[in-house]
């Protein structure tokens, strides 16, 4: 479960990211945030995985308040969230399969576990023939999916993914939206910021729309 | 905490030796400056421990004579030496009678001991060689010894080599000056080399880092790649200043006096001091990193 109460999230004075944004998102749901580049979609998702913290208002992940939790739990929550990144966040000069595998090593799982997890999602988003080379040399697509891949190895009891299509090709973007939906039939929370109106009307699920930091519907 | 550290520890010193492959100028620079540093460090240290060495190899010939007033020789050998022996600082005490002290001055007269038939009488005194202890080696305390002595009721004269002790003294403590202000000065260099070394890395890797901490990693899982980083520096360099002590004290012996190369002989064996130097080195790279980690990484 996802709970935000009135979260206004200002960088300075005169800009507010988000405006007393109050919402519930319950445990295995699909639910997409959309809204125009600019409202506030991919700052509600830093906030949710706690990366940026809100100027005013109370957010509970899994029943924990981030402002009553230590620093240490914070991390020890955001290894159960996936975080697609807009910007894909990858390790340059580390392979697409050390960069998978790093939300492994990070949880302590052990070697031979890890080489079949990663090898079993490499090849689930086709990425497989690219394992041994540096994410640098990727195209956006390619990263995407690497991006998609570490954010879903370690089995996370949420799934935020920030435009997580926007550089894949339709049928790639089909398949990753497929991808999403078979995690969460399995009881994993899934969180994408879109504004893709043909993968929100293909998919019909719930819909939170944000416009100039404000829940309009 | 250790989250990921345990089961990944290979993973993390293969990271560490990476980020070292990838900057090999630096690690070079930084090797050989903590190397240097190193080697320095050791041959200062080695001259200061044979000097102390020395210096508690001469304090066996640092002794003082009393001379017995005349009235006293019948008070008896066993009573003046207990009475030498119950000065504070005391070792030993030898008492050599008048008769003992002319037999030794006519046998250091061999071949002329006719020069003594005028004298009818022993015009020698009586006397007591006194050493020290150790610890009164200084010359305060030295001569708090020889005051003590004075006062005894049948000292005469007491005669010792205070001047020149003064001076050894004084030698030593200017070495161990020296020595401390060295060793904190080139401790200080490696430290800020292996710190500045570790920051440039962390400064490289900040977005990695950030990366590293989205994905939920602990601190110990950012921090250890690091600190293995500053311990390989550390033993890296223990290594080279291994080679560059090897080739420095070699030059050294070629051009110290005979006499002299006490100075600068091995306190210890070849394994004992290498070991020394990698475990100085690797102390040195960790607690460096450590230091960078703390300034450096918020």
């Amino acid at each position: 479960m996802i709970q935000l109460f009135h979260v206004t999230k200002s960088y300075d004075k005169s800009f507010a990211a988000l405006k007393d944004v109050s919402l519930k998102i319950a445990k295995g749901e699909i639910t997409f945030i959309t809204g125009p580049s600019g409202a506030g979609k991919s700052t509600l998702l830093k906030i949710i995985f706690g990366s940026e913290s809100p100027t005013e208002g109370q957010i509970i992940i899994e029943g924990r308040n981030y402002f009553r939790i230590p620093p240490r739990e914070i991390t020890n929550l955001r290894r159960r969230i996936g975080f697609v990144f807009q910007e894909f966040k990858l390790l340059p000069n580390k392979t697409v399969y050390e960069n998978v595998a790093l939300s492994l090593k990070i949880m302590g799982v052990g070697a031979r576990e890890e080489r079949e997890r990663v090898l079993k999602m490499l090849t689930y988003l086709k990425i497989i023939h690219r394992a041994n080379f540096k994410t640098i040399s990727l195209s956006g697509g390619e990263q995407q999916r690497v991006a998609i891949a570490r954010a879903l190895v370690k089995d996370p009891a949420i799934i935020l993914a920030d435009e997580p299509t926007g550089n894949l090709d339709p049928e790639m973007s089909i398949e990753t939206m497929e991808l999403f939906k078979e995690v969460n039939s399995r009881g994993t929370t899934v969180v994408v910021a879109t504004h893709d109106k043909g993968l929100i009307d293909r998919y019909a699920r719930r819909a939170i729309h944000l416009e100039a930091g404000r829940v309009v519907c | 905490m250790l989250t990921g550290v345990r089961t990944n520890l290979s993973y993390l010193i293969f990271d560490a030796l990476r980020t070292i492959r990838e900057n090999p100028a630096s690690a070079i620079f930084t090797a050989v400056t903590l190397g240097f540093s190193l080697a320095i460090l050791a041959f200062f240290f080695i001259i200061f421990v044979n000097l102390n060495m020395a210096a508690s190899g001469l304090a066996d010939r640092v002794h003082m004579v009393v001379y017995v007033k005349d009235g006293f020789a019948s008070y008896g050998p066993d009573k003046i030496k207990k009475d030498a022996l119950g000065v504070l600082g005391v070792r030993s005490a030898e008492y050599v009678s008048k008769e003992a002290a002319l037999k030794e001055l006519k046998d250091s007269l061999k071949g002329r001991e006719s020069v003594l038939d005028a004298v009818d009488i022993n015009p020698l005194p009586a006397s007591v060689e006194i050493k020290v202890l150790d610890a009164y080696m200084e010359p305060m305390l030295f001569g708090a010894v020889v005051d003590g002595v004075r006062r005894l009721q049948w000292a005469e004269e007491v005669q010792y080599s205070g001047k020149w002790l003064k001076k050894f003294s004084a030698f030593l403590k200017f070495t161990e000056v020296l020595a401390a202000v060295i060793g904190v000065f080139l401790t200080a260099a490696v430290v800020f080399v292996v710190t500045n070394t570790i920051r440039l890395t962390i400064y490289a890797k900040k977005d990695e880092i950030e990366v590293m901490r989205l994905v939920g990693a602990g601190r110990a899982f950012i921090m250890l790649p690091f600190v293995i980083e500053g311990v390989l520096h550390g033993l890296a360099g223990g290594v080279v200043s291994i080679g560059m002590l090897s080739v420095g004290m070699y030059a050294v012996s070629a051009n110290v006096p005979a006499q002299m190369s006490f100075v600068i002989a091995m306190p210890a064996t070849v394994p004992v001091i290498s070991a020394a130097l990698l475990s100085a080195g690797l102390i040195m790279g960790g607690i460096s990193s450590v230091i960078s980690l703390i300034r450096f990484l918020k």
